[in-house]
């Protein structure tokens, strides 16, 4: 699974370093290190709805607070680790 | 015409207790490729002294500007200083640097402490001579030819009397500033970096309570170096390749602001780009990398901090390790810009990102056009040449 986070000035602004580090963090937390790939990407286009992250194909506006409820969503439960 | 250049720093450290400086210097450009410093130090140190300096350094700078010969402009000043009540003698003394077509430098010295050269990286003897000017001043006079690499330094008579009877015996000797200033040649460091550096050191000497003005000044040629940046997309999305063929085509290095800039040039070049993760302590957004380009980061914040720094280079330098050692895009781009290019190409497009009108963001399209004029107004002060295109 890849995990691709906006990092460009919009969604910087909008909190992507939290986003980003809170994600590095709950991978570590449930050792998913090899099961997803977390990348950054400057402007996916996708701005006007908050910090653009990706999941595989699918676009996902994540706020620094909803990080939690984002990963158990899109990335655990697909993987079927809850 | 040849393709050196000069560059020109000059830092000052007040006196102990003196909100007035004593030393002045004045730098003024005589066409592009010419120009005259003058670092005069006044008598005493106090609003006298402050007084003194002004006056003598904008006298000189300004007839040697306008073209009157050196010895003209010593005579004038020799003229009209106002004389000391208490002292009963009238002087300032002063140092005149003046640079002619990146080719040559002419030094005239009356009573300062004698220039400083370093050629190759080490301290090397400056020929000269004395000579009477205005019946009874004795001045030194050297004319130099300029070599890549030489750095000239003129200091007031407070750096070589740092330390006196703290540190040293007698002082912070001459030969021991030239090999300081030789030591720290070596590691590429600009005019600024360098002049900030000779008196932080003789603040340290004076532990930390100068008894004495003191100033350095230094000139250094340097061949010129281009950089080029490319900072937002086109306005009119048909002129994406017209934009990235003439980035492209320029000799130097290139460095790429911006997310949807650095996709076109992305496409352009069949080149991926690869973002990194980390964030440096900064908070600013991490850069990137794309095979021919030296550099990628975001735009219009990371531009925000280069401004703030190249305000701070301009004006005390004391963000200097900040920007000078940090790894973020903000100190990558600040020292490409500030120490590298002599140059700086700005490929500014005009294209309005949909995103950054949100009336609760910290950005807009004014701004970033403000970002390109700031900047490029701050690189010209410290003596780059700057070209800026719109698309």
């Amino acid at each position: 699974m890849k995990v691709t986070v906006c990092i460009g000035s919009s969604c910087h602004v909008r909190g992507s370093r939290q986003v980003v580090e809170q994600l590095q963090d709950l991978i570590r937390d449930y050792n998913l290190n090899d099961e997803v790939e977390l990348c950054g990407s400057f402007c996916m286009g996708q701005c006007q709805l908050g910090v653009c992250v990706k999941v595989d194909d699918e676009f996902c506006s994540v706020t620094p607070e909803g990080t939690r409820a984002f990963f158990e969503e899109k990335v655990l439960k697909p993987l079927n680790k809850q | 015409m040849n393709d050196l250049c000069v560059e020109i720093g000059y830092n000052i450290i007040n006196h102990v207790g003196e909100e007035l400086c004593g030393d002045h210097v004045e730098s003024v450009g005589q066409g592009e490729d010419s120009s005259v410093l003058v670092l005069a130090d006044g008598l005493g140190s106090g609003v006298k002294a402050n007084i003194l300096s002004i006056l003598t350094s904008r006298i000189i700078s300004t007839m040697i500007a306008e073209g009157l010969p050196l010895e003209e402009c010593v005579k004038a000043i020799a003229a009209t200083l106002p004389i000391c009540s208490v002292r009963k003698v009238a002087y300032s003394t002063f140092t005149i640097i003046r640079l002619i077509n990146n080719e040559m430098a002419e030094i005239i010295c009356y009573d300062n402490p004698p220039v400083i050269l370093i050629r190759n990286g080490v301290p090397t003897d400056l020929p000269g001579r004395d000579m009477i000017v205005g019946g009874d001043k004795k001045v030194h006079k050297s004319e130099l030819r300029l070599q890549e690499g030489d750095i000239l330094v003129a200091v007031s008579d407070g750096c070589p009397h740092a330390g006196i009877g703290v540190a040293y015996n007698f002082g912070w000797q001459l030969k021991d500033i030239a090999d300081f200033i030789a030591t720290a040649s070596v590691a590429g460091y600009n005019a600024k970096t360098l002049s900030t550096m000779l008196v932080e050191e003789c603040d340290r000497l004076y532990g930390g309570k100068p008894g004495d003005d003191a100033t350095a000044c230094v000139v250094r040629v340097r061949r010129r170096a281009p950089v080029n940046i490319l900072f937002g997309p086109p306005r009119n999305r048909d002129d994406d390749a017209r934009m990235m063929t003439l980035f492209f085509s320029k000799g130097g290095k290139r460095i790429i602001c911006g997310g949807t800039t650095a996709s076109i040039a992305s496409q352009y070049l069949g080149s991926p780009i690869t973002t990194e993760l980390h964030y440096q302590s900064s908070g600013l957004p991490p850069i990137a990398h794309m095979e021919g380009v030296d550099l990628v980061t975001e735009g219009i914040i990371t531009i925000s901090r280069v401004i703030e720094y190249a305000k701070d280079v301009l004006d005390q330098n004391e963000r200097h390790e900040e920007w000078g050692y940090g790894h973020d895009g903000a100190c990558l781009i600040s020292r490409m810009l500030f120490e590298e290019a002599t140059d700086v190409n700005f490929f500014v497009g005009r294209a309005v990102n949909p995103a950054h009108q949100d009336p609760n963001l910290p950005i807009s399209f004014n701004i970033k056009m403000k970002l390109v004029e700031e900047l490029s107004e701050l690189l010209r002060k410290m003596g780059k040449r700057i070209k800026v295109m719109y698309f």
